[in-house]
């Protein structure tokens, strides 16, 4: 058991003679389904054949015959200057939705934004991504949009809108009545301003800001702390010693692009670096980060306090001094302490909960180690989730009471996604003007009496201080698509202030931000530049120097040391990487993305540990109520705590688009409220079995490698011992690499891609980059569930060791490229043959779709295009659409240079040979060789942790050449010798062994 | 030739002694002379320039000899864009108070274009002792022959063209019935009048039918969906004849993309009324078409062009690869787009033809420094192993060089 990976339980249990039927589990039901259907239908009879046979030629002869349609080329009137048709422009812009952030630069093809990429400029991303900023630009062309001003439902013009709504607020003003403007916490200045100059207009109103991921703990804590709320810098590059307690600092914890640039650079072992980071994760369910550490404890949700409280007392003994301890946790937090002891000021300690006491505790425990001023940045703070939650539980009460005249609501939802919506939605209706400034229609935009659609990020001009001195712009990459208006714009009419917000903003910078940057001759080459860069840098700190005070972690130890442990079971909500807080759950390219834990897609569910499952006596996909409010599918997770049980916000929405009604349960409805704070923890949940099924998506068990040397890993030490520990198998291997055809040889380029097991955290930003680059479709829960899901690129996940308590290793598979490739001998129509630059090539024009290759592909990367799911077949019957992916508006996110496939072919990935095609031109027009590093394919652009790297392998000194030559190299399967061009590295885990 | 076609001895006798006139005229050039020749050439200038009066697309020319060198004007008349990429100060500043429009270059001799200056100088008149050149009634008509001569040329040509798309079908057509006949005759034979006894002989031509049979099908359906000799009615009667073989206008002038983008582009209306702005009348359609231009512009509504050169969504092509690092002539693809009014497709844009080229085109192997990768190619090149280095030798008959 010891050294067996596993890709699940079945997996582990699995009986070689199963009987499908028997084993049916939901997922299977509906393949058995379809062959039930199939043997059901008489066999085909010597008649049949026939008719079918004429039909097909004489169709055929019909289609043929008919005259080839006449196109039309309609250049512009005024070719606007700097524009070339056929020719991508970039812009530097910002994504940010309350809770993520990224500078990003838009590809730009014949005035559609097609393509988001990181901007390299940054210092926060870095050029990095997520799968979210990947996927943002398909929500511009959204087909739940909001499209006009709208009243009570029916269409009014802006002129109405601004008439009523402008004097509703007049009057309201007049008399005095409360009126509040409800947004998500505001980062940009130029915004924050109008929002003064608005509350200034109208004296009477509030403005609160309400995230849906709340910090409002940390807050709290740092304003008892440091006598102001904040949210520090966290320096994960920094730190030599990592702990956090069930923050996912690599997919939802504040800002997880930033932290998986910093943390994936403190743990490569490329470029000469000896050293990495020690990462110890205490979680109860199993997260993408907990499964990223080299050292992950199971730690029942509800016990961090407890847990914490131990740390520092064994912390303080350590420093001389004593501390309360709670007994009743099984955690011997001893060898923890010394360890963190011995890492005094390159440590950090970070926890994702939203409890004040919890974040004073973590905060006493930093300043004990002194990792403030070292890998805590007070004086550069995260100006994000900036919300009290308390301000919104009062909101609720005085909406309800009568009090609130008038409500404004900015780019929020919360009658999904606030704990008490229906609370919320009942003080709604006895609010006189309700506006909803929002982009697409939710929840919250059905029950408002106005609503003055805003423009998507895309479309928009706004200004961002993601961090103190770190600013960001962004501008429209595209005229806006419907009857949309700046909301800013929107407020700043109502507040009687004509002004484009465009204007605004521009005289703002030119009046508040200029004045920090030197060395420029007037504002507009300032503004061009930075307006050319996306991201202006001021260097300048924050403005309120803070001081430390331990008396508020002393009464937290009391309060917490006054409590003891319960034995109850815990429900963690959590945020996953794909629709994260389900504001963009209308994105098909999110929901089809596999969790990088479960590698469920289209659904949320109860994650539960074996242990537990075997005692409530469920298996996968059984249906259990969760405190008689929520009933859904069960998920055995392995490394699950065994009395933590876990589900995922964001699902369970029931008035946006097509692709996300409908789709899991509402989470947000368990959520409870701790006096200051939402709790995303609940203790004490009850669980109940329910009867029937409810079949998941899972990618899990279809790509099954069967125990082969897939993954190679060591641990830091033996590294260091010996560069090639963990890859022994290679150096025996290529002993016995012998062949009887000539060796392939490429003349010039050949392409290679290296991948650093190490730098890779699975979050899945590559798998919405590929799917946005190459016109991947979107095939839907049921196709999933037979195992036809269409991504070229996946993230497999394998467990390894102990099933309650596994290690988890991931690995991005794609087409290998492989050089003695197994797809492309058994091509009865050569469809699919070799490059002179060692690319595996698929011609879709010439696939018959015979399935031979993808039957052949050890690596199972080919996929056939069973149905017409992109719309690109000449019979619209043929067309399978269930994430409404063919709208016209959605066609409009397609990549021009990339074919559209039609049904009945086979695609893969491409190492981007669009890419490449365009680079090679450009160094050709401009007479010199390609440089390494030139040709960056998207999945390895989007990824934040650097973890891919492509190039040139007959150019030594290229970056992916010395990865393939460094001892821990090594290739999937290549004792079958299919000489694959693209190579890992192996994993290095920083742990004793 | 076109002389010695003609048929009256006394047309002959004429053409000659106009001949005779205009090469006296080339030999014995009084200084100071406003030749006809001079007056015919300025047609190119007046679509820009007027020689007294309010400023065109280009500047007024009243003076020009005056303000500017002769020797700069003979430099810059031939080829504009030369002299003001050299950064000749004059001729930037031309430009740019110009809108940056740019001259096209003029094929005219020293000589022919101090005539110009000196028909210029003297405000727009032929030099009286000439007068006897203005051309006579007689004149007239033998241009008015020569130009009937290159119509009827022209159409014969395209006449030919046609044919020869005729020509194919028919051969295909009377193949395939004379085929479909012989067989049905051998066929009779065989089973009922069995005129030929030995077997084999009908055996040996039902093979062959059917051979040829299936050879015309192949073609046939192969060619399904290609568009050659595909000639659409636009909705401007646009000549390219008129404008890129008369007046010589460079195609990059108005396909301007060509050189950065996949797509060459149609020009924008903007582009059109670079000139038509002051240019009203054609030569052959009067205002009627150019009209149009002026309404589309007035209206805000773009043009809606017919697409004659079609490809399918699978393939991609790069204009900008072929005509950058490909080197390649816009008329090798398009054809001689500066004889035809109305563009015609003159290939039939399939694989087989882009590979063709592919395998016979040499790419600057030597010349451009993004081939210095190709270590063994440029070793089995010095050696002399391999003659030249063509597209398809380095990959570029890859199915994923246009497949993707």
């Amino acid at each position: 058991m010891e050294n067996k990976y596993f890709k699940s339980l079945e997996d582990l249990r699995i009986d070689t003679s199963r009987d499908l039927e028997e084993q049916s589990a939901g997922d299977k039901s509906f393949i058995l389904k379809m062959q039930r259907e199939s043997a059901a239908l008489p066999p085909t009879s010597r008649r049949d054949f026939l008719k079918a046979f004429g039909f097909t030629i004489a169709s055929a002869a019909v289609a043929s015959s008919c005259e080839q349609p006449v196109r039309k080329a309609i250049p512009f009137l005024i070719q606007p200057e700097g524009i070339i048709p056929g020719k991508a422009s970039w812009y530097a812009s910002t994504f940010y939705d309350g809770t993520d952030y990224c500078s990003v630069l838009v590809k730009v093809r014949d005035g559609r934004p097609i393509k988001i990429e990181g901007n390299n400029l940054s210092s926060i991303t870095k050029g990095g991504t997520n799968a979210r900023t990947q996927a943002s630009v398909l929500n511009l062309y959204d087909n739940a949009r909001l499209k006009n001003p709208s009243k009570n439902g029916s269409e009014i013009s802006w002129e109405t809108a601004d008439a009523e709504i402008g004097g509703k607020l007049k009057e309201i003003s007049a008399r005095q009545g409360k009126m509040v403007l409800l947004t998500p916490t505001i980062i940009s200045p130029s915004t924050a301003a109008v929002i003064t100059d608005f509350v200034t207009a109208f004296p009477s109103c509030d403005h609160i800001q309400y995230d849906v991921l709340s910090a409002a703990g940390m807050l709290r804590a740092n304003q008892d702390s440091f006598g102001a709320p904040f949210i520090p810098s966290y320096h994960f590059e920094k730190a030599d010693l990592i702990v956090s307690f069930d923050a996912d600092f690599l997919g939802s914890w504040l800002s997880p692009v930033e932290y998986t640039k910093q943390y994936s650079q403190k743990r490569k072992l490329t470029d000469g670096q000896r050293s990495m980071s020690r990462h110890i994760h205490f979680e109860g369910a199993m997260s993408l980060t907990g499964s990223n550490a080299d050292h992950r404890v199971q730690m029942r949700a509800g016990h961090q306090k407890f847990v914490l409280v131990n740390l520092l007392s064994a912390l303080k003994k350590l420093n001389g001094e004593s501390s309360p301890e709670v007994q009743g946790t099984n955690h011997d937090v001893q060898e923890l302490a010394a360890e963190l002891f011995r890492n005094k000021g390159k440590s950090l300690v970070v926890s994702g909960s939203n409890n004040k006491d919890e974040q004073l505790l973590v905060n006493e425990i930093n300043m004990l180690l002194g990792n403030y001023g070292h890998t805590i940045d007070t004086d550069v703070r995260l100006r994000s989730r900036f919300g009290f939650d308390s301000r919104l539980t009062t909101l609720v009460e005085e909406m309800n009471s009568g009090a609130v005249k008038a409500l404004i609501m900015m780019d929020v939802n919360p009658l999904y996604d606030y704990p008490q919506a229906a609370a919320f939605g009942a003080g709604l209706k006895k609010v006189e003007l309700s506006v909803a400034l929002s982009v697409v229609s939710d929840e919250t935009s059905a029950a408002v009496s106005y609503i003055c659609p805003d423009h998507h990020y895309l479309e928009a001009w706004n200004d961002f201080e993601y961090k103190t001195g770190f600013y960001s712009l962004s501008q429209p990459a595209i005229r806006p698509i419907f009857n949309t208006r700046a909301a800013q714009e929107s407020l700043l009419r109502w507040s009687g202030n004509p002004q484009e917000y465009r204007t605004y903003l521009n005289s703002y910078w030119e009046q508040n931000i200029y004045s920090k940057a030197p060395g420029f001759t007037s504002f507009t080459s300032f503004w061009n530049s930075k307006l050319h860069d996306g991201v202006f840098e001021s260097g300048e700190k924050s403005a309120v120097a803070v001081a430390y005070t331990p008396v508020a972690a002393m009464e937290a130890i009391a309060r917490i040391a006054a409590t003891k442990p319960e034995d109850s079971i815990d429900l963690v909500l959590y945020a996953n990487v794909s629709v994260g807080t389900g504001k963009h759950a209308n994105n098909p390219w999110l929901q089809e993305l596999p969790d990088p834990v479960t590698k469920v897609c289209w659904d949320n569910y109860l994650m539960i540990s074996p242990r537990l499952a075997e005692e409530m006596n469920v298996v996968d996909e059984q249906l259990v109520n969760v405190n008689g409010k929520l009933t859904l599918p069960v998920v055995v997770q392995p490394g699950q705590e065994y009395k933590t049980v876990a589900v995922a916000l964001g699902y369970g929405r029931q008035q946006t688009g097509v692709p996300a009604n409908g789709v899991g349960q509402n989470a947000y409805t368990l959520m409870t409220f701790d006096g200051d704070n939402r709790s995303y923890l609940l203790s004490g949940v009850s669980l109940a079995l329910e009867a029937g099924n409810y079949p998941l998506a899972r990618t899990q068990s279809h790509h099954s490698m069967e125990g082969r040397e897939l993954i190679r890993e060591t641990s830091l030490e033996a590294y260091l011992e010996d560069p090639q520990s963990g890859n022994e198998a290679r150096v025996e291997l290529k002993k016995h690499m012998k062949t009887m055809y000539p060796e392939a040889k490429f003349d010039g380029l050949h392409w290679g891609m290296a991948i650093d097991l190490n730098a890779c955290t699975g979050c899945n930003a590559c798998v919405v980059a590929c799917s946005s680059e190459n016109n991947v479709p979107v095939v839907g829960k049921e196709q999933v569930i037979a195992s036809r899901e269409m991504h070229w690129i996946r993230i497999d996940r394998y467990y390894k060791g102990d099933e309650h308590n596994p290690e988890v290793v991931r690995q991005p598979v794609m087409c290998q490229h492989c050089d003695n490739a197994p797809c492309e001998n058994v091509c009865p129509v050569a469809a699919t043959t070799h490059s002179n630059e060692g690319i595996n090539q698929m011609a879709y024009n010439r696939c018959i779709g015979t399935r031979y290759c993808a039957n052949n592909c050890p690596y199972k990367v080919r996929r056939f295009n069973f149905l017409d799911y992109t719309g690109a077949d000449t019979f619209k019957g043929n067309e399978y659409d269930p994430a409404e992916m063919t709208t016209d508006l959605r066609r409009l996110v397609l990549n021009p240079d990339v074919t559209v496939r039609a049904k009945g072919v086979i695609e893969k990935c491409s190492f981007c040979v669009q890419r490449i095609q365009e680079k090679k031109l450009v160094a050709k027009t401009e007479n010199r060789e390609l440089r390494d590093g030139e040709v960056v394919p998207a999945c390895a652009q989007s990824c934040a942790a650097e973890a891919i790297v492509f190039g040139n392998l007959n150019d030594k000194n290229s970056k992916v050449s010395q990865y393939f030559a460094s001892e821990r190299n090594y290739h999937l399967l290549e004792e079958i010798h299919t000489l694959p061009s693209v190579g890992y590295l192996t994993k290095v885990k920083n742990k004793t062994v | 030739m076109m002389i010695f076609n003609l048929p009256s001895s006394r047309r002959m006798k004429r053409v000659l002694t106009l001949f005779l006139f205009v090469g006296l005229a080339a030999f014995v050039r009084p200084v100071g002379a406003q030749t006809p020749e001079a007056e015919k050439n300025f047609q190119q200038c007046r679509a820009c320039h007027n020689i007294d009066g309010p400023k065109l697309i280009g500047p007024s020319l009243a003076g020009i000899t005056e303000r500017r060198e002769q020797d700069w004007l003979i430099r810059f008349i031939r080829n504009s864009q030369e002299v003001i990429q050299s950064g000749d100060p004059i001729a930037v500043k031309v430009y740019e108070e110009n809108n940056k429009i740019p001259m096209p270059p003029h094929n005219l001799t020293d000589e022919q274009i101090i005539d110009i200056l000196l028909y210029i100088k003297s405000g727009g008149k032929v030099d009286p002792k000439f007068a006897a050149a203005e051309p006579t009634a007689d004149e007239a008509s033998a241009k008015e022959a020569l130009a009937a001569k290159m119509a009827a040329e022209q159409e014969a040509r395209e006449e030919e063209l046609a044919a020869i798309e005729r020509d194919a079908n028919r051969s295909f057509g009377t193949t395939f019935i004379i085929t479909i006949i012989i067989l049905i005759v051998v066929l009779i034979d065989l089973f009922i009048t069995k005129v030929i006894k030995a077997k084999f002989v009908h055996t040996v031509l039902i093979l062959v039918g059917l051979f040829i049979i299936g050879e015309i099908f192949y073609k046939e359906a192969a060619g399904l969906g290609r568009q050659q000799y595909y000639q659409p009615d636009q909705p401007i009667w646009f000549s390219h004849k008129v404008h890129a073989g008369q007046n010589q206008i460079d195609c990059k002038y108005c396909h301007t993309a060509a050189d950065y983008s996949k797509s060459a582009g149609i020009p924008s209306v903007n582009v059109c009324m670079n000139c038509h702005n002051v240019v009203k009348q054609g030569k052959i359609t009067g205002t009627e078409q150019i009209a149009k231009i002026q309404s589309a512009w007035d209206s805000g509504q773009p043009i809606e062009w017919v697409r004659i050169h079609n490809l399918p969504d699978h393939v991609y092509f790069n204009h900008a690869q072929h005509v950058n690092s490909g080197k390649l002539d816009c008329a090798e693809c398009h054809g001689s787009v500066e004889t035809m009014h109305e563009v015609m497709q003159v290939n039939d844009l399939s694989m087989g033809w882009c590979l063709d080229c592919h395998r016979k085109t040499e790419v600057q192997f030597t010349d451009n420094k993004f081939f210095a990768a190709y270590e063994e190619m440029h070793a089995r090149f010095k050696s002399g192993e391999v003659k030249k280095v063509t597209a398809d030798m380095l990959g570029g008959g890859d199915c994923m060089k246009c497949h993707y």
